[in-house]
């Protein structure tokens, strides 16, 4: 007797599926998402969506099960660009290991090496919620907006970088880890109910602030190794940052009646928190360790701190800059007073 | 001194005019230079365009004094991080020195510190739930994470998508159909690794540097296996079944998931090491083979993390046949799906015609999973005791050779 498995006829059904022949083509970028966007692959408004964990374009299986509840439409997640943004993240990604000069790190005195070090110190806290929170949503993209789900794990593993490379900073140079930071408004991030008030608040405000943080990292990184790291990061915070303004974009002029409930998110998470959810810059540690880096030393505070308010000033003219971009205009005139003060 | 007198000492002209343009109150720049501003950091406070009441409440106080504590925070202070392999350059492992190198097996912070910083009174708690080293760790995850940087590779660019040449037209569909499959399967594992990056506490901060990449690298397979489907004059074909990662999502703590996914983490390794033997091109023999050696990086965190667990937790051990059995049942159910395996069958046999050789050679590649898996427990140190009989049967010895 046979002890093989038994060997039932071929059913090859699975054969008859394919009413499109497909044949993307390869463009000067390679065979990218956009190249493949074709036919009865591409993405669309209208598809019959079944919460399982199909991905758009296959045929269904009478039999699937559903694995939890799903956005059930296009627009409740979806980023024009979110393709081009996870192609370029692909081509873009880069090593804290090796394309960080840090052998261009040197002794500093004392006092500037411990504020670098504060500052890495907050950042690599604050970078570590940034890839938490995408992986949350996952589960609940559906399958017919991969591409959503797929920036969203480029996003998981830039953020890891970020979480890695602070790290290694504060301790590569003579220094350590130092103050625990503020932590204000980092829940707001975790705490989010929606996709949209998620990204609202993690990839346009969050990470915008972040991001005019390291855009003037060539102030505040005292050695080029810094400059580099901040550099490298806000090429990667500026995706994050398209995904989340593209995306509030297209939630506004889809589902036009939300525009008051975003504003209500904005004011829970600009009342709550002088960082918006990107740790406290004004809390102790940070306020002084920057000030100590833009001003070039403690015993040039004081123009540190001029420098530092330039940067609240830059935070919160660029915050209501990407808002408007996105169709949010009116954000200026019901700004939280903790932000306004700097909105002139 | 007021506005409109001559001007004297460190207040120039010039200055007096932008405060004037910016509606500053009159006297404030004297205020301010008699509470110990220096002229540059008034003339910087200009030069930022501060708004009047934003200037009051900057200048017209003392200079801000800087507390400076935190510089003395009880942290270990003269870590200089050495590069042990200049062509890895400074890895995650490199900085695990001293006492930024110590995991503690009960991690006991449960807001979002730094592990090794200083703790700040008063912080939320965040929701994390693992706080065990034994449930997620082992002692490679920094170099594996430091690896799958260095070995990343980009599916729009890296794969010779110009040379795919047409193909007969169900080998193509039978391509298209294992691309399909695999595509959804990669795409579902990430998402369901991914909801419990969350879970994890900042103690073990080196590991999930590692899961995300795993979720980047699974990202990139089911991207490269839907381009491959959609780049030849094929299609996607039937959804995956969903037997096994609908499991995955139930599980109910990361141990289990952990051992849930041991299954088919193990079984699709050997299938992507093997998979040459479908391949039709040099395309699908390099995806199959870069597919192969980032799921080696995953497979031996597995194999790692759950030795070390079951040494840490051996109460824990029985408990694991049920996970195990759980996914054996439905990998098993899934292998005899025909969507599944009709594919295999006519790629490894050529043709329709020559089906029973593939099918031959479809079991002969189940049986080879099935060892490699129960290989894989072994290196674990685990014995199932009772391997489910759909598995089981591929390790039998057929008295004769299929027709
Ligand atoms: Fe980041
Ligand atoms: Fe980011």
């Amino acid at each position: 007797m046979s002890a093989a498995p038994t060997t039932p006829e071929l059913d090859l059904s699975w054969l008859d599926l394919y009413d499109d022949p497909t044949s993307a083509e390869p463009t000067k970028k390679g065979l990218t998402l956009d190249a493949i966007d074709i036919g009865d692959y591409a993405s669309q408004e209208d598809l019959p969506r079944d919460m399982t964990p199909r991905l758009r374009g296959a045929t269904a299986r009478e039999d699937a099960h559903r694995m939890g509840l799903t956005y059930n439409t296009k627009h409740d997640v979806w980023a024009d660009q979110c393709r081009s943004l996870y192609e370029e993240a692909v081509q873009r990604q880069w090593s804290s290991a090796r394309d960080i000069p840090w052998d261009t790190l040197k002794e500093l005195p004392d006092e500037k090496e411990r504020a670098m070090c504060q500052v890495a110190t907050m950042l690599a806290e604050v970078e570590f919620i940034a890839g938490d929170v995408p992986g949350q949503w996952l589960p609940h993209i559906s399958g017919d907006e991969f591409e959503v789900g797929l920036f969203l794990m480029s996003q998981i593993m830039d953020e890891a970088r970020h979480t890695d490379v602070f790290r290694k900073r504060a301790l590569a140079n003579g220094g350590g880890l130092l103050q625990q930071g503020a932590g204000l408004g980092l829940r707001n991030l975790i705490e989010a109910q929606d996709f949209t008030e998620m990204s609202v608040l993690m990839h346009v405000q969050a990470e915008g602030f972040v991001q005019s943080m390291f855009r003037m990292g060539e102030l505040i990184g005292p050695t080029q190794a810094d400059k580099r790291i901040f550099r490298m990061a806000a090429q990667d915070e500026s995706r994050h940052l398209a995904f989340g303004v593209m995306h509030l974009k297209h939630v506004l002029s889809e589902t036009p009646e939300r525009r008051e409930e975003i504003h209500h998110y904005l004011d829970k998470a600009e009342d709550r928190s002088a960082g918006g959810g990107s740790g406290d810059v004004t809390f102790p540690p940070v306020f002084e360790s920057l000030c100590i880096l833009l001003g070039g030393g403690k015993d040039r505070f004081d123009e540190g701190v001029a420098k530092f308010l330039l940067l609240r000033r830059r935070q919160v003219k660029e915050y209501l800059h990407r808002l408007d971009v996105a169709g949010l205009g009116d954000r200026r005139e019901r700004l939280g007073s903790a932000l306004a003060q700097y909105a002139n | 001194m007021a506005e409109g007198e001559p001007t004297e000492g460190p207040i120039t002209a010039e200055m007096r005019a932008a405060a004037q343009a910016l509606g500053w109150e009159e006297g404030l720049l004297e205020r301010a230079i008699d509470w110990g501003y220096s002229p540059r950091t008034v003339v910087s406070a200009l030069g930022t365009k501060l708004a009047p009441a934003q200037a009051k409440s900057f200048l017209d106080r003392e200079p801000l004094k800087p507390d400076l504590t935190w510089m003395d925070a009880p942290t270990e202070w003269g870590v200089r991080a050495e590069q042990a392999d200049a062509d890895m350059g400074l890895t995650v492992g490199d900085i695990m020195v001293g006492s930024y190198g110590e995991i503690p097996d009960l991690w006991t912070d449960r807001t979002e510190i730094a592990r090794g910083s200083n703790p700040q009174l008063g912080q939320e708690d965040m929701g994390y739930t693992i706080f065990e080293k034994a449930v997620v760790w082992t002692d490679s995850v920094a170099d594996l994470y430091e690896r799958a940087i260095r070995d990343r590779w980009a599916p729009a660019t890296d794969l010779g998508w110009r040379s795919l040449e047409a193909l007969p037209d169900e080998v193509e569909k039978a391509i298209c159909q294992v691309m399909t499959e695999h595509s959804e399967r990669a795409y579902a594992e990430a998402s369901v690794l991914g909801r419990w990056l969350p879970e994890i506490s900042y103690g073990f901060v080196e590991m999930k540097l590692f899961m995300s990449s795993v979720i980047y690298d699974l990202a990139r397979h089911a991207e490269a296996f839907r381009k491959r489907a959609l780049s030849n004059g094929g299609g996607l074909g039937l959804q995956a079944p969903t037997d096994l990662i609908r499991g995955a999502s139930e599980a109910r703590t990361y141990p289990e998931l952990m051992a849930y996914l041991f299954v088919q983490d193990s079984a699709f390794l050997t299938f992507f090491r093997h998979a040459g033997d479908i391949a039709q091109n040099q395309l699908e023999r390099d995806l199959y083979a870069l597919v192969a050696s980032d799921r080696e990086r995953l497979m031996e965190y597995q194999v790692e993390r759950f030795e070390a667990f079951l040494l840490a937790m051996p109460d824990r051990r029985e408990e694991q046949q049920r996970y195990l059995a759980k996914a054996e049942v439905r990998l098993a159910r899934e292998w005899n799906d025909p969507a599944v395996r009709e594919p295999l069958i006519l790629l490894l046999g050529g043709s329709r015609e020559n089906a029973a050789a593939g099918e031959a050679a479809l079991t002969a590649l189940r049986r080879r999973q099935v060892e490699e898996y129960l290989g894989h427990l072994d290196k674990a140190g685990f014995i199932r005791s009772r391997l489910h009989s759909g598995l089981a049967v591929y390790l039998e010895e057929p008295e004769t050779a299929p027709a």
